[in-house]
């Protein structure tokens, strides 16, 4: 285990580094100049080239790549165009507030997709199993964006019961120790902050995880239909197991594997979405913040950040292979 | 895998840039001016008093405002900024020697200083007597050596980091160093502060009113070794010292602290100097919300009190659930010009006709695109700079009138096979002044055909080359606007359009008018505000004549309040001194 675990580490190291390069050189032939996007209506010829020079966007590229290579090789992913922060200390501000969302999206896709996929799988092509297909692609075709304005139109401004944006209401004053807000809350030791926290994360986590939740409630349907009809799961009924028995030990043990693997995947395309639902609900997280430095050229933040969401999948995908190994005991990484 | 996060990064960017481009971020170019963040006297213009709803009863004390603003801060160091919302929230911690009246763009008033300053004959000299007693909030006290250590400080920053933000302090002085024009800045005596400049400066006093000029505490400034590069190392630019020691000012509040990206919290300055502008709520925090529609939502839903702008399309929206809508009356500080480029590429363009040029003024109606695009907020120009503007001056500019249009361009003598336009217009942005340029180019283009052109329509992208191309002088025709620093005739005329450049007419209109460049040469040096409005009003008046620009709209930025905020003051730039305000 721990010889594949190594190797899948070290094989990582040619794909990062490969992107970096990709990254870097795309991102700069991008048409499209930082010192503009910086100076705005104020763009002269003059005032650009002194940026430009300042931001050392003027030397060659090679020598402008091995600069931010040399940097990341010392943890150092470089400082903002715009606002002169590191990278590094923006993230460990940010990243928190994305984790939890990602967290609470997941637990809402997890949370409600196994049992509904369960429900859809015991009588299929029943009315509920109809009911849930319907539902799962609802999930899959709306929009994050249309589905966030709508939830935020529905229960903020028509209904009053969740608030629309942000993740903390700035009158409670909780003091930003973690930057995780529900932990945050908690250290204040206020219900009320607590409470708040939680109503601040239910709409982006609905929002967010509605693909996931499609998604995870389908796999699992046919997961579960899959092993129902499985020879080994017949000869359980046969032997007068009880029909839980059945459904925990047989069945959903091993319905488990492409579930579990469905959901690592879509922790991917969870940060992929947050950069959605973090615009839309204002959300101060890793995923507003690659909008806000796209829009301003923000070049060295924008390939830091994809350098991390890279990492971050590639993280992920190899705890998923771990995980696989624990469920599935015939899976052995030599 | 990277490929498919890239291209969905770059889906969302485009969704970024299109559904949710209202995003002023933290551009520098979303700039208005600013003002000192309390008119000094009890007698200056009641800041509380006026509009709205402050009617409704004497204000009440306490409780906590949220603030939505449409972007972040860029830095907490308010001499490093130039854009609108680093300076809103300037706005309510420092103060200036002159500030704005509330609710004005260009009525000047002392605030550190106890009046207006004397000047000297030729112009030169500027003589402040400062008012006495204040303290910083830091508790060092102000006095002329605060003041002449803030400017020899902003003149001496040396190249890079410093320079690179403090964009205007090298607009207004011409430069820093000895490039300056302002030459020295004398203290005599504690309350005296003297101000000696290479030549008369006609827009001193009211450039002076942007919160960049604000006075920090000297004592602050030094502790946090705030002039430290590269700004990412700086504490203070960066706002991460503890309450009192960062963006340390005079004004009715106290920079507490920022979470980038998340919130900017004042509080209540306890040892405010002047009852009279004290602020009344305890707290006010300013939430960036980038996305136009959530923080129109934010405040429907009660998260926010105050969104500083929102839509022109979501006006209606903002009234019918129960808001109380913030216009800003016809004190803009904008202004979108249909540009007319009079040679392109070393040839003469159709545009170098004045029979043309004053053609294309009159077959525009630019009632119809304010409709259309603004839904009706904002102000068929009556000149080329905005009405509340220092200089303005009322002229008659051609109304709508197709015939008129017709006959002018037969008196023009251009054959009608020669009547092209290309005319440009920018993709991917919105800016306040220009809501939906694609639209309103296909709007203009229209009328144009009605009178006889052939119209084609092109377009390039705003930030890689739309700008450089328009300013570069590569476009025959094209819209392109101006949201103003500072509201004076010279910061439109000047700095943005006809000033010559290296001796040569501008590129993005080569309109070579001596009598013109006389006017605002003779305007900038003037050395009383009523000379520099002469010249002024002449410059309007040949621009009105020749017409080497069309103005199409002065657009109105509204925002939103929740009913329970009382005593808003709205100010045409943007900038608003919170201290009238109080939540009930």
């Amino acid at each position: 285990m721990l010889r594949f675990i190594v190797r899948r580490v070290l094989g990582a190291i040619p794909v990062l580094f490969g992107l970096s390069v990709i990254l870097f050189l795309f991102l700069r032939l991008l048409p499209g100049n930082p010192a503009v996007a910086i100076l705005g209506q104020h763009a002269t010829p003059q005032l650009v080239a002194q940026i430009n020079a300042s931001l050392g966007l003027d030397k060659p590229l090679y020598v402008q790549y091995l600069q931010y290579v040399w940097g990341l090789l010392h943890g150092n992913f470089g400082a903002s165009f715009v606002d002169g922060r590191t990278v590094a200390s923006t993230f460990l501000v940010r990243f928190p507030s994305t984790v939890e969302l990602t967290v609470g999206a997941l637990i809402f896709a997890v949370g409600l997709g196994i049992p509904l996929g369960r429900l859809a799988a015991r009588h299929p092509n029943g009315w509920i199993d109809g009911a849930v297909t319907v539902l799962s692609l609802f999930g899959i075709s709306i929009p994050i964006f249309v589905l966030g304005y709508t939830l935020v139109f529905i229960f903020g401004v028509e209904l009053h019961w969740l608030p629309a944006i942000g993740q903390l209401d700035p009158r409670l004053n909780v003091t930003p120790v973690t930057h995780f807000a529900i932990i945050d809350a908690i250290l204040s030791g206020r219900a009320a902050a607590v409470e708040d926290a939680v109503a601040h994360l239910i709409l982006p986590s609905i929002a967010l995880g509605s693909i996931p939740l499609a998604i995870v409630t389908r796999i699992t349907r046919a997961s579960v239909i899959d092993v129902s009809n499985e020879d080994y799961v017949r000869t359980a009924r046969a032997k007068g197991l009880t029909e839980k028995r059945v459904d925990d030990r047989h069945i959903m043990r091993n319905a488990w594997l492409p579930v579990t693997t469905v959901i690592g995947l879509q922790v991917g395309s969870l940060l992929a979405g947050a950069v959605i639902t973090e615009t839309v609900f204002a959300w101060n997280g890793v995923g507003s913040w690659v909008v806000t430095a796209i829009e301003n050229h923000d070049l060295i933040v924008v390939q830091s950040l994809i350098m991390i969401f890279a990492l971050i999948f590639l993280t992920v995908n190899l705890l998923v292979d771990i995980g696989y190994a624990v469920l599935n005991p015939r899976i052995r990484y030599g | 895998m990277a490929r498919s996060r890239l291209l969905a990064l770059l889906a969302v960017a485009a969704i970024g840039f299109s559904a949710c481009s209202s995003a002023a971020t933290t551009a520098p170019s979303a700039a208005a001016p600013a003002s000192a963040a309390a008119p000094a006297s009890a007698a200056a213009p009641a800041s509380a008093a006026a509009p709205a709803s402050a009617a409704a009863g004497t204000p009440v004390n306490g409780g906590t405002l949220v603030v939505g603003l449409p972007g972040d801060m860029a830095f907490a160091d308010p001499s490093l900024v130039s854009d609108g919302n680093s300076l809103y929230v300037d706005t309510q911690v420092v103060q200036g020697l002159v500030g704005l009246a509330p609710g004005t763009l260009s009525d000047v008033v002392p605030v550190l200083a106890a009046s207006l300053p004397t000047v000297s004959p030729d112009g030169l000299t500027y003589t402040f007597t400062l008012r006495t007693g204040i303290t910083f909030q830091d508790g060092t006290p102000f006095n002329a050596a605060a003041v002449k250590y803030n400017y020899d400080r902003w003149k001496n920053y040396p190249k890079g980091d410093l320079q690179d933000n403090a964009y205007y302090y090298g607009a207004v002085f011409g430069g820093f160093g000895s490039a300056s024009n302002l030459l020295s800045v004398d203290a005599p005596n504690d309350t005296t502060v003297v101000f000696h400049f290479k030549t008369p400066q006609s827009n001193f006093l009211l450039s002076q009113t942007l919160m960049v000029f604000g006075i920090q505490s000297p004592t602050a400034l030094q502790k946090a070794n705030a002039d430290a590069t590269p700004l990412s190392g700086n504490k203070y630019a960066q706002g991460q010292l503890p309450q009192g020691q960062d963006m340390v000012g005079t004004g009715p509040y106290v920079f507490k602290d920022w979470v980038p990206k998340d919130n900017i919290t004042l509080v209540k300055n306890p040892d405010y100097w002047d009852p009279a502008t004290a602020g009344h709520v305890d707290e006010i925090v300013f939430k960036p919300i980038g996305d136009s529609t959530a923080r129109l939502q934010a405040l429907q839903s009660g998260s926010i009190d105050i969104a500083v702008s929102i839509q022109p399309t979501d006006v209606k929206t903002a009234q019918s659930s129960g808001l109380t809508l913030i216009d800003r009356g016809n004190q803009t500080c904008n202004m979108l010009n249909l540009d007319l480029n009079q040679s392109v590429g070393g040839k003469a363009t159709i545009y170098a006709n004045k029979d043309v040029r004053l053609a294309i003024a009159s077959a525009l109606n630019k009632q119809s695109y304010i409709d259309a695009f603004f839904a009706g907020q904002a102000l068929v120009p009556t000149s080329f700079i905005p009405v509340g503007t220092l200089g303005y001056k009322a002229e008659t500019l051609p109304t709508y009138d197709p015939a008129k249009a017709k006959q002018l361009l037969q008196q023009s003598g251009v054959p009608a096979s020669q009547l092209n336009i290309d005319l440009y217009y920018p993709s991917n942005v919105t800016r306040p002044y220009m809501p939906d340029p694609k639209n309103e180019a296909a709007a203009i283009a229209n009328d144009l055909q009605a009178v006889g052109f052939t119209v084609n329509l092109k377009t390039e992208d705003w930030g890689t080359s739309y700008i450089t191309d328009a300013t570069n002088g590569k476009f025959p025709a094209y819209m392109f606007g101006w949201l103003c620093d500072w509201a004076g005739a010279d910061d439109y005329l000047s700095v943005a359009w006809f000033g010559y450049i290296n001796g040569q007419p501008n590129p993005q209109f080569h309109y070579a008018s001596p009598a013109l460049n006389d006017a605002m040469q003779k305007a900038i040096q003037a050395t009383s505000a009523d000379q520099a409005n002469q010249y002024w009003g002449q410059a309007q008046d040949i621009l009105a004549a020749d017409m080497p620009e069309v103005p199409l709209s002065s657009a109105k930025t509204p925002g939103a309040y929740d009913s329970k905020v009382h005593g808003f003051v709205p100010q045409g730039g943007v900038l608003e001194y919170l201290n009238s305000v109080w939540i009930q």
